[in-house]
């Protein structure tokens, strides 16, 4: 089923990211990082353009070696993790005409061998996963011709699809309207609280972290400072450690 | 009509030519639609070009080393233009794939020099190779006259295996071209994939070059999949449709050639040019008389009920 047993390994360490330095072509970007994520937690990661979260997001992926360092991933079962991953919509091609259900059903990839038919039984829970993350209505609509909002729905159908121990979100919020982001972020934070889902959550958008996120992940110039949004969100602090002013 | 009949029976003398002609019109839209979509349509272009070079330098090899023209018969001939066509543009397709991977200079730039670099050193070649005089030109031209049984054979089996090892691992290509961040994510191999691909349409394009000459591989490979993507409402349809329009005016373009006695491949090219003309103005008509730029209403209520 789409909704997994409670989290039993909650508030254990699983990842931990120690002495880490990312960047491109062994140019650093950012480095010396350590820090942990814990197991059921909501992380948002937090920075302006250029800061380097899209650098840390794609090396905790794996689409970007790390320059030294290393990233620990410890899955309950032992096995290689499952990412949940939700990219930014503007990343797809519009040219592909792939409907959301073919869209959502790229997530149960991982579990077919290659040049095998998907069995019904795993197209029977991509329907379930739409029907979860509210996509079923529009699934049969070319995705490039969905909305904001619904292409992010049918994205975040497709990671629950991979049934992932993280579920990964990179700028879900971007191109999609005030209306659309705070249900989208709504029902994220509802698929936190009831699959106890880790979640990691990509955004520059300070409000949307203060009222869904735990734990904050803030790159900022080279430095990065992690804890909870109660304690790092508090203007007096914001404005301590990064001289910013708060409005 | 009488034509077309008169060109479909066995007996007719050019019906090699008009098998691998139609085998090729089938087969490359196949692949071109990969193009198409990882928007890669100058490769399109330049890969033929690279390739006919490969045909070009390889038939020049006997000619270097003191050879006669024709020494080793027709035979030995063909499958050296084969390996220097095929090792051409997979070498090509390889190196551009990195390059572009890589973030190495800017794609269009790179294919745009390969492409006329290719294309002056065929030039080169063929103003110092007197072989040029039994039949390079014609291929450059697209002139499909003579194909033996051996010909077709090779043309008919690479293909095949192509077209088999695209049907089978559709689903892995499609995915690693749409979004290779996932399919990593999810544990694929997307450089074995890629290379895969490149492999397909590097074997695609080699044989198609060496069948009918550059200019027509590169109508092949590219205008079905676009004519094709204007009425096309899903993957399996712009497949089928691409495919089958290829193979079509592959047709009908050697049957007006052998008619109005013009060289096969500029017909065709031609041929699909019009078809393609007519099917973007025949759209664009039909959407301002039924006034549809916008999408339907019900999917507008639907956008609006589920948005967000």
């Amino acid at each position: 089923m789409v909704a997994g047993p409670p989290n039993p390994h909650m508030n254990e360490p699983f990842i931990t990211i120690e002495d880490l330095a990312i960047g491109y072509n062994n140019q650093p970007v950012m480095s010396g990082i350590s820090l942990s994520v814990l197991h059921g937690s909501f992380t948002a990661i937090l920075g302006a353009n250029g800061s380097g979260k899209s650098t840390l997001l794609k090396t905790l992926l794996g689409l970007q070696p790390p320059i030294a360092g290393q990233i620990r991933i410890e899955t309950p079962t032992g096995a290689p993790v499952a990412f949940g991953y939700v990219p930014q919509t503007l990343q797809l091609e519009p040219l592909y005409l792939l409907s959301g259900f073919h869209v959502a059903l790229m997530g149960v990839y991982r579990r077919i061998g290659p040049g095998r038919r998907i069995p019904q039984g795993e197209r029977a829970f991509v329907r379930e996963c739409l029907q979860a993350a509210g996509a079923e209505g529009f699934a049969h609509q070319r995705f490039a011709e969905l909305s904001g909002g619904q292409k992010q729905r049918v994205l975040i159908a497709r990671a629950l699809a991979t049934r992932p121990d993280v579920l990964v979100l990179d700028e879900p919020t971007a191109g999609v309207d005030a209306a659309a982001t705070h249900a989208l972020l709504e029902f994220i934070s509802q698929l936190h609280e009831e699959r106890k889902l880790t979640i990691l959550l990509v955004t520059h958008d300070l409000p949307l972290v203060r009222k869904h996120a735990h734990q904050v992940i803030w790159l900022h110039e080279g430095l990065i400072v992690t804890g909870a949004v109660a304690d790092l969100l508090s203007p007096e602090r914001m404005a301590a450690l990064f001289e910013l002013e708060i409005g | 009509m009488e034509t077309l009949l008169q060109i479909l029976s066995p007996d007719f003398l050019l019906c090699n030519s008009v098998y691998t002609s139609v085998l090729i019109g089938f087969a490359c839209p196949l692949v071109g639609v990969f193009l198409v979509l990882r928007r890669l349509v100058f490769m399109g272009v330049a890969l033929p070009q690279i390739s006919s070079t490969g045909v070009a330098v390889a038939l020049s090899i006997p000619f270097w080393l003191g050879a006669k023209p024709g020494a080793h018969g027709p035979h030995t001939e063909h499958l050296l233009a084969f390996a220097g066509s095929t090792a051409f543009s997979l070498g090509a397709i390889l190196v551009l794939a990195l390059l572009e991977r890589r973030g190495r200079g800017r794609p269009e730039g790179n294919l745009g020099t390969a492409y006329v670099v290719a294309a002056a050193l065929s030039i080169l070649l063929l103003s110092q190779n007197r072989y040029a005089e039994v039949g390079w030109l014609d291929l450059m031209k697209g002139e499909i006259i003579v194909v033996d049984n051996a010909d077709l054979a090779i043309t008919a089996t690479t293909l095949t295996v192509v077209l088999a090892v695209l049907g089978l691992f559709y689903k892995e290509l499609l995915f690693v071209s749409f979004d290779p961040a996932m399919a990593v994510t999810l544990g694929k191999n997307v450089v074995f994939w890629d290379v895969l691909l490149y492999i397909l349409i590097g074997l695609t394009v080699s044989m198609s070059v060496l069948s009918v000459g550059p200019l027509i591989s590169f109508g092949f490979l590219l205008i079905p999949p676009l004519t094709a993507h204007l009425f096309a409402r899903n993957m399996r349809q712009f497949t089928i449709m691409a495919s089958l329009l290829g193979g079509g005016v592959a047709f009908v373009g050697f049957g007006i050639a052998y008619r109005l006695d013009w060289p096969i491949g500029p017909t065709d090219v031609v041929l699909l040019g019009l078809v393609y003309g007519l099917a973007w103005g025949g759209q664009w008509l039909f959407r301002a008389l039924a006034g549809t730029k916008k999408p339907p209403a019900r999917a507008i209520s639907e956008n609006a009920k589920h948005n967000g």
